[in-house]
């Protein structure tokens, strides 16, 4: 870690650089369709190492949103199907804060309730990418040869699938319940977590540290375990929310295709339920609040992902040997 | 150079060959395909039926032939009693010389669907690709123009916002303001002659192209700002050159790069993208047929439809990887 620059040293001059001509083609491969999606830097803000004020605000959002998924069966919300709670699609009111759906039931209470689902998706689907796609990765980081080959073109194969084709194929054959629609997101998720964690590793595997640990005789996994991983889960960790955004985007995507989550709801559910064309026309809160839950929450993964991406100096790790 | 094309070409068939081979795969190991073609009687006995033991489920079918005639076609035809990899050798043979088979459901040839629905999704992609490129140059050269003053940074913000809007909320946000409310545009998709056809697809490309406008102008204008500091650019500057020369002339083509690579991948994203938003415009596109035929099991449908899908990401891929080499000669040398 010694020759990483501190964060405050660089000027916003080279972190404009921070794409630069050379490292193109593997920046874009490396972190494939998350930094696609992204697209880099994004917020050149020079005051120094500190994280800002808007990755506060993006934790204390993502932070209400998981306390309030948790603890929806105790809040003093309405029955989030109870169909009777107030009119046919009554506009916003204080009785109502996100108004009523078409059977009359509170879509304030149902946007709390779908966040359960969401955010349950989105996060098996990236644990399940950081287990898998992060231990392939360093394996193949570490060993090289033959297996690096093999890994890396299942991977290549992996991004070149189009992804929601993949789940469509999964979830449309073996039925989507929670656990199907999570596992199968979480597969999407290796190649590209896998590809990352493979450069973190190719990085640090020859350095001096991961050496020395090999001549005083440690065998690989204790080299893998104790020197590789706890330096390739920094940059991870920051992919991890922004994996996370893309899959809580991606279930509701599902949804639009009428394969998401059987039972119960989630918020991509709910915005296909209100995005109707005659639900538009007369209740158009039913589908604008859970799609502003959803943008507010994808927003603060995104920034606070790239935030802390750009805090621990991970930019190095994109050069892919 | 032909090195180059070659290895790339190889690569380009392995991929293909691997993402056919999971798509098949997953197909046959997770469905059944006997089911699929013939329906309930696929679950006959028909070795007890052979043996008198029992009586199959329909006696006689509209052909006059019993169940296990009609199991053992379809078995025949379709090569079912074979192993599976024996059965993906069959599909890739009549794939080369062109055959995707037909629908199990309606009989219609699978190339004769594709030949329909696709130029559709294509024509989707080039209206997104068309509004992203349109939207993106202009505005990064704007901002990168006078980078760190107000109006970069409202972009930035902007951008910022629109990566983040989910593809379908923008297109359900989009289908809200200009069809339910000012009703500028029709729910329907109008085929009725080149022009309808590109009005209906000016809320669906914008859907697709917003986020991706978002996606170039960051890259561009990064890369706008990088070679701004080159001393060719200086160079120019002191020659007396006016800055939009300088700009559109000098500065624009070498700062390309990211933008044609992310191109690439971008139409990759477009295409699973265009899934759901053929869906919510209801355009008849391949992405729809692709829905329905995993929705209702129609295998050689998928499969078409997955084939077209990756060649078109790999071919794309590959036009990128060429078109570096028109841009730059440096990357020649490495080749």
């Amino acid at each position: 870690m010694a020759d990483m620059p501190a964060p405050g040293e660089r000027t916003p001059d080279q972190r404009d650089s921070h794409l630069h001509v050379q490292d193109l083609g593997s920046e874009v491969s490396v972190r494939g369709s998350y930094e696609a999606l992204l697209g880099g830097q994004v917020f050149d803000d020079s005051k120094g190492s500190r994280l800002g004020v808007f990755f506060w605000l993006a934790v204390g959002w993502m932070g209400l949103v998981v306390v309030a998924a948790v603890t929806a069966p105790w809040l003093p919300l309405a029955d989030p199907d109870q169909t009777g709670f107030g009119g046919r699609l009554d506009a916003p009111s204080g009785d109502a804060w996100f108004g009523t759906d078409g059977n009359g039931r509170d879509v304030f209470s149902r946007t709390v309730w779908g966040a359960r689902i969401s955010l349950v998706v989105g996060f098996v689907a990236i644990a399940m990418g950081m287990v898998f796609g992060g231990a392939l990765g360093i394996i193949a980081g570490y060993f090289r040869g033959v297996v690096d080959r093999l890994i890396s073109f299942v991977m290549f194969a992996m991004l070149a699938f189009p992804g929601l084709v993949l789940a469509l194929l999964f979830i449309a054959t073996l039925g989507s319940s929670l656990t199907i629609v999570s596992v199968t997101l979480g597969l999407l998720a290796i190649a590209p977590v896998g590809r990352l964690a493979r450069a973190a590793t190719l990085l640090y595997a020859e350095r001096e540290f991961v050496q020395a640990s090999r001549l005083l005789g440690a065998s690989h996994g204790r080299i893998i375990v104790r020197e590789l991983l706890p330096n390739v889960l920094i940059p991870m960790s920051g992919l991890a929310l922004l994996g996370m955004a893309l899959t809580v985007v991606a279930e509701g995507g599902l949804a639009f295709l009428g394969l998401s989550v059987s039972d119960g709801f989630s918020w991509g559910k709910l915005i296909v339920t209100g995005a109707a064309p005659r639900t538009l026309r007369e209740g158009p809160w039913v589908a604008m609040f859970p799609i502003g839950a959803m943008f507010l929450t994808v927003l603060a993964l995104n920034y606070a992902g790239d935030r802390l991406r750009w805090f621990m100096d991970v930019r190095e790790l994109a050069f892919e040997r | 150079m032909v090195g180059f094309v070659v290895r790339r070409v190889a690569a380009l068939v392995a991929v293909l060959l691997a993402v056919t081979g999971l798509a098949f795969g997953a197909m046959n190991v997770l469905g059944d395909p006997l089911f699929n073609v013939v329906g309930f009687i696929a679950s006959v006995d028909c070795d007890a039926v052979a043996a008198g033991e029992v009586d199959d489920i329909s006696g006689q079918t509209a052909g006059g032939r019993g169940d296990c005639e009609v199991i053992a076609e379809a078995r025949r035809e379709h090569h079912l009693d074979r192993a599976l990899p024996i059965r993906y050798g069959y599909w890739l043979g009549d794939i080369v010389r062109g055959d995707l088979g037909t629908s199990f459901k309606n009989e219609m040839p699978v190339r004769e669907v594709i030949g329909e629905k696709l130029p559709k999704s294509v024509l989707l992609m080039v209206v997104a690709q068309v509004i992203a490129v349109g939207l993106a140059v202009p505005w990064a050269v704007a901002a990168a123009y006078r980078a760190h003053r107000p109006f970069d940074r409202a972009s930035t913000v902007g951008t910022f916002g629109l990566v983040a809007i989910p593809s379908f909320a923008l297109g359900v946000i989009l289908f809200y303001l200009f069809v339910v409310r000012w009703q500028i545009f029709s729910s329907r998709y109008d085929d009725t002659d080149l022009w309808s056809r590109l009005r209906s697809m000016v809320l669906p490309g914008l859907t697709l192209g917003l986020p991706a406008a978002a996606v170039y102008m960051r890259l561009l204008r990064t890369d706008l700002l990088t070679t701004l500091q080159e001393d060719f650019v200086l160079m120019a500057r002191a020659k007396g050159m006016s800055d939009q020369w300088v700009m559109f002339r000098h500065v624009l083509r070498p700062s390309l790069f990211s933008l044609v690579t992310v191109f690439g991948l971008s139409t990759a994203g477009m295409i699973g993208g265009s899934l759901v938003v053929e869906q919510i415009f209801s355009i008849p596109g391949l992405g729809r047929a692709l829905v329905e035929a995993v929705i209702r099991d129609d295998f050689p449908i998928v499969l078409g439809g997955v084939v077209v899908v990756a060649t078109g990401f790999v071919v794309v891929n590959f036009a990128v990887d060429l078109l570096y080499t028109l841009i730059d000669p440096r990357v020649r040398a490495d080749g």
